[in-house]
């Protein structure tokens, strides 16, 4: 079984290694966590995922910038990104900023699974 | 009744022959019609003129061949003893030359004894007496008249025809500097005046020789030689002779120059006083009892209509003025003169003899004379007409300026109006920038909790998924869920609260906005609780951002089903009112922007539930403030629904029923 790749960006390491610890358990994604943002281009460039988490408020870099590094890189235009960010609510954003897709911190593992199978497809049966 | 006889003359006889004496006497007394009668006898010259002294005699007989005193020599003593008593000599020497020397010494007649019969005696006797009288009538005369002359201060002169002295006064020789009258005579004036009198002088006396006519009270003007002067008033007449033909002039002139002076000051006063009057704008005139003008200034005479003030004096109004206004004006003089008061400067509008009209001051003063009676009136009157237009100004200016003052207090009110709303903007303002200040905090806040939250959630949720340690873990785990989404919540609220002012208002319909708030709200309901909706069906759509107002709504409906945990009515009404004043169910600050006849659309909330404690009413729009348990609410719902209904020019008042709950009004201007 081909397992979906996802790179988080987010300088909280406890909430990106949770997330790893999570979803790798289903054993149906494989997580690169990146806690600096100003890495995170290189990292995906190294990991090569199927979709970007990205954490919007970070130390030295705005996660919008780091989309914008991603976004014109013609090896990762293609991956989709989802924001995570604790400073809006969704009733407000409509789901999106910028255009792109986003969830709200603290965010359900509900959500993420939902959000996952949105961005890449149908995930064969298995429960979370 | 009888006639008294008439005193007789006393006779002195003086003689020491008592033959003769007695003849004398027979003689005097024989006729009892006789008017003299011998009163007295001497013997002597000495006792003779001792008795001569006595003057108690009207004529005396005189012997010269007395025991004392012969001859002539005895008539000059008796003589001077008494000057006025007429001595009539008794000689016995029939003698021419004799007799011609006593009367040269003073006898009145010289007869001889002898010769003489009663006859002759009683009529020498008697034009003795008679003579002596008319002589002594006329030496009075003469001093009376020398004494007028001497003594009248009036200059008295006679002159000849050629018109020269021959007889001057004191008066006239002490004006002419001369020491006795007689340097003058045969002088004329030439001598003595300077030309321009003379030659006028010697005029005027030739005329009156010529005609005959006196010169009457002339006043002249005397120069003389030394160069005095002086006024005199002067009468010349002629002189006539027995036979009626002039011979001279005679004259008497007195001096005036002081007169003259004095006339000469008051002309001078009389004409500073005309003066006065004349050149004064005001008029002045003086008035009859029966209105006759006795004196006018020229102003007057002017606004009579003439220059010449005879034109005027001694007429009345009625020769100026129609019947009618003139009988007003005596109406009104005749009232002051009554009342003997004084009318002081009374305002009248008045129309002069050349029809121009004028505002006066008028004031008439009864003139009374010695005995308090008034005789007349005095009138002064001026001309007031620029100093009532001006009034006039004055006061149009003082209403227009109280006017203006009008206008400035409604600037001014205008002003206090801006101010005010410039000091809610400002207060508006502030309340912005605190807003801007929470927004910052609330999303430092948000990412520096939320972050930590997202771990925990994460972290709640693996341990969900793992094998419970014992059967309690699963509940725990739940609690530990809740309280986690509890805090999500409140920071949650605090977003929406400082999240950015700025609606996107579009024409919305109310009534949808409320039917999916309702939807939204579906899962707080408990069982037992029932919705009514009566939403009038041809609402207006409002200008309205509707997101936010669909939070507010539901906001309200989520408080409305929280007070309702046994169930309830929550009732939705929503109608269009067109707003007849300012009532109860408009409050807030923003009320003043809502006008009279304005057409408005209402939302009315009404739940069954708990209500609001009264002492707690007036907080519920602060932030933070809430009357829910721990953990049911945030205490910001109503905080932000005010937010947004004052961003939208909206009211909102919140109220207890009186049977229970609350009541929620919400009104927009359509």
């Amino acid at each position: 079984m081909n397992k979906k790749r996802l790179l988080v960006v987010d300088d909280e390491s406890g909430f990106t290694r949770l997330l790893k610890l999570t979803l790798e358990k289903t054993g149906r994604y494989v997580v690169r966590e990146e806690n600096d943002g100003t890495n995170a281009w290189l990292a995906a460039r190294d990991f090569r995922p199927d979709i970007v988490f990205l954490d919007i408020v970070m130390p030295k870099i705005d996660g919008g910038d780091v989309a914008q590094q991603i976004r014109s890189d013609p090896m990762l235009a293609h991956v989709p990104i989802v924001f995570l960010t604790a400073i809006v609510s969704e009733k407000e954003t409509k789901n999106e900023i910028g255009g792109f897709p986003f969830l709200a911190k603290p965010v359900s593992l509900d959500s993420i699974t939902k959000c996952l199978a949105e961005h890449l497809g149908s995930v064969d049966g298995g429960t979370v | 009744m009888s006639i008294p006889p008439p005193v007789k003359n006393r006779v002195l006889i003086i003689d020491d022959n008592p033959g003769d004496i007695f003849l004398l006497r027979e003689m005097i007394e024989e006729d009892p019609n006789s008017r003299f009668q011998v009163a007295g006898e001497a013997g002597t010259l000495e006792e003779g003129i001792r008795r001569l002294q006595e003057r108690s005699f009207d004529v005396a007989l005189l012997d010269l061949q007395l025991p004392d005193s012969r001859g002539l020599d005895t008539i000059v003593q008796a003589h001077a003893a008494a000057h006025d008593v007429p001595i009539i000599v008794m000689s016995e020497i029939d003698d021419e030359e004799l007799a011609v020397r006593s009367v040269q010494m003073g006898a009145h007649e010289h007869l001889l004894k002898g010769r003489v019969d009663a006859h002759i005696v009683q009529r020498t006797l008697r034009y003795a007496v008679e003579r002596a009288r008319a002589e002594a009538q006329l030496a009075r005369e003469r001093e009376l008249l020398q004494t007028l002359l001497e003594n009248i201060p009036d200059r008295i002169y006679f002159k000849d025809r050629e018109s020269r002295f021959t007889l001057i006064n004191r008066a006239l020789t002490a004006l002419f500097g001369l020491h006795s009258p007689e340097q003058a005579y045969g002088k004329t004036d030439a001598d003595f005046y300077g030309q321009e009198h003379a030659g006028e002088a010697l005029e005027d006396e030739l005329h009156v020789m010529e005609t005959g006519e006196p010169l009457l009270g002339k006043v002249e003007f005397e120069n003389l030689a030394d160069g005095r002067k002086s006024w005199s008033l002067t009468t010349k007449l002629p002189l006539r002779d027995r036979k009626g033909g002039i011979v001279g002039t005679c004259g008497i002139s007195r001096e005036i120059s002081q007169m003259k002076e004095m006339e000469e000051q008051l002309e001078t006063e009389r004409n500073l006083l005309r003066a006065v009057i004349d050149n004064l704008p005001d008029l002045v005139f003086l008035k009859d009892i029966e209105g006759h003008y006795l004196l006018n200034n020229m102003a007057h005479v002017r606004w009579l209509g003439t220059t010449d003030p005879a034109d005027v004096r001694g007429r009345t109004v009625y020769d100026f003025f129609p019947d009618d206004v003139a009988a007003d004006f005596h109406r009104g003089d005749m009232a002051v003169a009554d009342s003997r008061k004084a009318l002081i400067n009374q305002e009248e509008h008045m129309v002069d003899a050349q029809g121009n009209h004028s505002w006066r001051l008028t004031s008439k003063i009864p003139w009374l004379d010695e005995d308090g009676r008034t005789v007349g009136l005095v009138c002064i009157s001026r001309d007031v007409t620029e100093q009532k237009r001006a009034e006039e100004r004055l006061k149009k200016a003082n209403a227009e300026l109280a006017e203006n003052r009008e206008e400035l207090l409604r600037a001014v009110r205008n002003l206090q109006q801006a101010h005010g709303e410039l000091r809610e903007v400002q207060l508006q303002l502030i309340e912005a920038e605190k807003m801007k200040s929470i927004g910052r905090l609330a999303a430092g806040v948000a990412h520096e909790v939320k972050n930590p939250l997202a771990i925990l959630k994460l972290g709640l949720e693996f341990l969900a998924t793992q094998k419970p340690a014992d059967e309690q873990t699963p509940e725990i785990l739940q609690e530990m869920g809740e309280a986690l989404e509890r805090a999500d919540n409140v920071i949650r609220g605090l977003l929406d609260f400082s999240a950015p002012k700025q609606l996107e208002v579009k024409r919305e319909d109310l009534n949808a906005i409320i039917n999916n708030a309702l939807q939204l709200v579906r899962g707080e309901m408990k069982n037992g609780t029932d919705v009514e909706r009566d939403l009038q069906s041809n609402l207006p759509p409002l200008p309205l951002d509707a997101g936010k107002i669909s939070q507010v709504f539901v906001n309200l409906f989520t408080n409305a089903l929280h007070a309702m945990d046994e169930g309830g009515l929550l009732a939705v009404r929503t109608f269009v009112k067109q707003l007849t004043g300012v009532g109860t169910n408009i409050s807030g600050s923003r009320s003043e922007s809502f006008r009279v006849g304005q057409n408005l659309v209402v939302a009315e909330i009404d739940d069954t539930g708990c209500g609001i404690p009264e002492d707690k009413l007036a907080k519920i729009f602060e932030p933070f403030f809430t009357t829910k348990p721990t953990g049911r609410g945030t205490g910001l719902g109503l905080s932000v629904v005010k937010t947004i209904i004052d961003l939208h020019g909206a009211t909102i008042d919140i109220r207890n029923l009186h049977e229970a709950g609350v009541r929620v009004t919400l009104m927009f201007q359509s």
